[in-house]
């Protein structure tokens, strides 16, 4: 018997795209009630594929359906006062307002944050922008790609002589709304505990910078800055992606991996691994920092066993010598992955429109509040509701809003 | 108006989580308000404490003078307690008995062979909220599998499509899943303690690193089911908008990103550089025609980038409209205005290092609270005798436990540290004739404005 971490909290959200709407989504399936407010056009991600045969269909838009799930949604312009006067009602009786527009942006609507908290002292005003709503870059415009640049990660990333690479599948959108996530969750435990709302202010370009692993301390802490060598770290080689006979496997010594001074007469496990008790007296097996700057070399001697040996081979059998080697899958490969079916991982859901299909599951299992996905709605699906059942509209009003382009 | 009076003050965590993931977790609740006592074992030290050396000299301490572990164990306690001795694990379990949150990071199982697996966690504070970070979960064929950060990424699925057109998958130069997954736990753990508020109820999370930064796969695992097709790596372009990539500017290794999402900003980034007639070139004026044209798109727009700072493309081009950043590497990070005037970095005051920059993890801004960073990272069991004390435990208990290694401010390694110490010296010389490194720069405290 399970029950819903989140059932008492109400949310209004006017956000589009991936940040915003990751996080009310991380809100919505705890049970938070959700109500997204779309422009009349509908969020920008019904837009955007993947669409079943690349038919376009606002209703069938598979990154909406999976940033979605859980919500209501409402339309509304909210750029111009008659659906402002509707957005405030909806936030006298709302625990939280998400936002992904600039400051800037918000004022020229006649919508500040600032308004918003002093009209509802206990309404917690979430904000995620590119840079901030503070600070000289407030007013400028960005995505995940602008936020990765701004982080050090992707300096860091790809090879010497190319250009720097942002990770794949907008990660940058996606820690700014896990931030974003954070930040409303804190300012709803510190109003429980002594009142009033509160403006949480997500920079994405921070979020992401917030990720930094080493890259700043080294210069803070050493003068040294580092750059990128084909992402390897600068304390260890390899801990790379490595062609196999059948794809790419991770190839990863671990802590006890290579030769110990301690243990000289016993063969490393990646020499058992390698199958090869010579490798040990190599240099490249001795000094990490050998293999390091002779990496091609290094490379040589373990690129007869990778070629002639599959992914499964390699990982199982590094695995069993505790070396954490890992797979390289690709989505194809997830959504059969026998691991991640035997968790349960992925959800199937029915979808009225797209029909069948496949969305990753929660980030995290809770033993007595679980994750709890249902289909994402259909544009507007519940103005009637919301505005006739929940705020006093007439029937008639949602005609007049209607012909004015307000819903 | 902001008081700090924050809003995890009298919650206790249980940190028994080591690397990155949890830490990073574990930082955020700190950061929070939350009072974190850090566990490390005096045979096995955090890999952390010997990762990017301040200063090392090759002399004993260096496993209080890693910047790696001080970023992400800022504002929390720490005892070093053996706890494959029953007088450790009973101080653990005396210290869980008053803690609202327990954190883990071990592979599973070990966790049950300390006794201190969820059904026996519950028997001593019934409304505990657990936490195990796990590179694959707690079930599940790979549940024992040796998880490293730098696996979990592409485990994940998100080094298949990171990478240059044609060119193989590739790692972020960061085991980027690490913090991510560290980042979901302090957002479980909050949704955790809002339930328990609510109903009195603890739970226990299984996180699984791998299964947490999926999610971030969705558009390409939807193409795949709806569409059968797998998603191509394309280097810094977009599906969508274009152009869109990452140019060269001038100076030594300098980059700026630019992405225009639709025709308007286009047209923007085509006045903003001087080149008001590549709107009317029929390779570029639609963005089917800028798809097709990508590649020599790219080279006029980079003709005119080489021909400045990374810094000035990014204002020059935001002023006019168009989503453009410089690319930045550790040194413009921490001297970059925007993030100096929302103050990413905290200058914490750390023994034995002084003052040094330390960024913060919990990136929202709040009005009411600050979310820094409240105290220097932990020495190795620091806060030994303060965290037995509060739990009742004698000043003679103390020393007794002290005397048989139950507790310890120093490890208890197999090789001396000095040798550890000198084993963990980066090469940098050569690290700086490969390029791996881009500079060294002596006077970076003085230019930091943290010298002594």
């Amino acid at each position: 018997m399970t029950d819903r971490a989140m059932p008492d909290v109400r949310v209004v959200d006017i956000s589009q795209g991936i940040a915003g709407p990751y996080a009310t989504k991380l809100l919505a399936d705890a049970g938070a009630a959700v109500i997204k407010v779309e422009p009349p056009a509908g969020d920008y991600t019904r837009r955007l594929g993947p669409f079943p045969g690349d038919v376009p269909d606002p209703e069938q838009s598979g990154l909406y359906l999976h940033l979605n799930t859980s919500k209501r949604s409402v339309t509304l312009d909210v750029s111009v006062p008659s659906g402002q006067v509707v957005l405030r009602k909806l936030l006298a009786k709302a625990d939280v307002f998400v936002t992904g527009e600039k400051t800037s942006t918000l004022q020229a609507w006649g919508l500040t944050c600032a308004d918003l908290r002093s009209q509802f002292p206990d309404l917690v005003v979430a904000q995620v922008s590119p840079f901030g709503a503070t600070g000289p870059y407030a007013d400028y415009d960005g995505n995940s790609l602008t936020a990765m640049a701004m982080s050090t990660i992707m300096y860091n990333t790809g090879e010497p002589d190319r250009e720097p690479l942002a990770t794949g599948g907008e990660p940058g959108a996606y820690i700014a709304g896990v931030q974003l996530w954070i930040g409303i969750l804190a300012a709803l435990e510190n109003r429980a505990k002594r009142g009033g709302g509160d403006h949480v202010d997500v920079s994405m370009a921070e979020a992401v910078a917030a990720a930094d692993e080493y890259n700043a301390a080294m210069y803070g802490f050493q003068g040294a800055i580092r750059r990128r060598y084909y992402s390897r770290h600068i304390f260890g080689y390899p801990n790379d992606i490595m062609e196999c006979m059948d794809g790419h496997v991770v190839v990863i010594p671990g802590a006890g991996g290579f030769p110990s001074p301690l243990a000289s007469d016993s063969i490393s496990p990646m020499a058992l691994l390698f199958e090869d008790p010579d490798l040990d007296q190599t240099v490249f097996f001795k000094q990490m920092g050998e293999r390091m700057v002779n990496w091609r070399e290094f490379e040589a001697l373990i690129h007869p066993f990778l070629s002639t040996h599959t992914a499964m081979e390699i990982v199982m059998t590094a695995q069993a010598l505790r070396l954490p080697f890992a797979f390289v899958p690709n989505a194809a490969d997830l959504l059969f992955d026998e691991h991640l079916a035997e968790r349960g991982f992925f959800v199937r859901q029915q979808d009225s429109k797209a029909g069948d299909i496949t969305l990753p599951g929660a980030p995290f299992r809770m033993t007595e509040t679980p994750l709890a996905m249902s289909p994402a709605p259909e544009r507007g699906s519940a103005n009637a509701d919301v505005l006739v059942g929940e705020l006093g509209y007439e029937q008639g009003d949602l005609t007049i809003l209607s012909d004015q382009g307000v819903i | 108006m902001s008081t700090n009076a924050l809003p995890l003050e009298g919650i206790r965590v249980v940190d028994l989580a080591q690397v990155f993931a949890g830490p990073a977790c574990t930082r955020i609740l700190a950061d929070l308000g939350a009072d974190v006592i850090r566990f490390e074992s005096p045979n096995r030290l955090d890999v952390t404490r010997s990762l990017i050396i301040t200063e090392n000299d090759g002399l004993d301490h260096y496993y209080h003078r890693a910047s790696y572990f001080v970023i992400r164990n800022t504002g929390k306690r720490e005892v070093v307690v053996d706890l494959a001795k029953e007088e450790g694990r009973e101080i653990t379990r005396k210290l869980i008995a008053r803690a609202d949150v327990v954190v883990e990071s071990f592979t599973p199982r070990v966790m049950a062979n300390f006794g201190l697996d969820y059904e026996r966690l519950k028997q001593i504070k019934p409304d505990i909220i657990m936490c195990s970070l796990s590179g694959y979960g707690q079930d599940g064929p790979m549940r024992d599998f040796a998880g490293y950060g730098m696996g979990l990424e592409p485990a994940s699925g998100l080094s298949s499509i990171t990478g240059y057109e044609g060119g193989p998958p590739i790692r972020s130069g960061l085991s980027f899943t690490d913090p991510y997954s560290g980042f979901i736990g302090a957002g479980a753990i909050l949704t955790a303690l809002h339930y328990r508020r609510r109903t009195g109820k603890g739970q226990y999370i299984d996180l699984s690193e791998q299964e947490a930064a999926i999610p971030i796969m969705a558009a390409s695992l939807l193409d795949q089911q709806m569409n059968g097709r797998p998603t191509p790596r394309r280097g810094d372009r977009s599906a969508y908008a274009a152009p869109q990539g990452c140019y060269r500017c001038a100076g030594d290794d300098r980059w700026a990103v630019i992405s225009c999402e639709n025709d308007a900003e286009f047209e923007r980034l085509a006045q903003a550089t001087g080149h008001p007639e590549w709107v009317r070139d029929p390779r570029f004026a639609t963005v089917l025609a800028r798809h097709e044209h990508h590649d020599e798109l790219d080279a006029l727009i980079t003709a005119w980038t080489s021909q400045r700072d990374h810094y000035d493309v990014m204002h020059t081009l935001q002023r006019a409209g168009v989503k453009a950043a410089a690319v930045l590497d550790g040194k413009e990070a921490l001297f970059d205005p925007q993030f100096k005037a929302r103050g990413h970095f905290d200058i914490v005051d750390q023994p034995l290092l002084g003052k040094r920059p330390v960024q913060r993890h919990m990136a929202a801004k709040f009005t009411r609270f600050e979310a820094k960073t409240r105290r220097p990272a932990p020495l190795l069991g620091q806060h030994n005798e303060e965290v037995l004390q509060e739990l009742g435990y004698s000043d003679e208990e103390i020393a007794a436990l002290k005397e048989a290694a139950v507790i310890a401010d120093k490890p208890n390694l197999p090789v001396p540290p000095q040798l550890v110490a000198m084993a963990l010296k980066l090469p940098y010389d050569r690290y700086l004739e490969h390029r791996i490194l881009l500079a060294i720069e002596p006077d970076y405290r003085e230019q930091l404005g943290i010298a002594d």
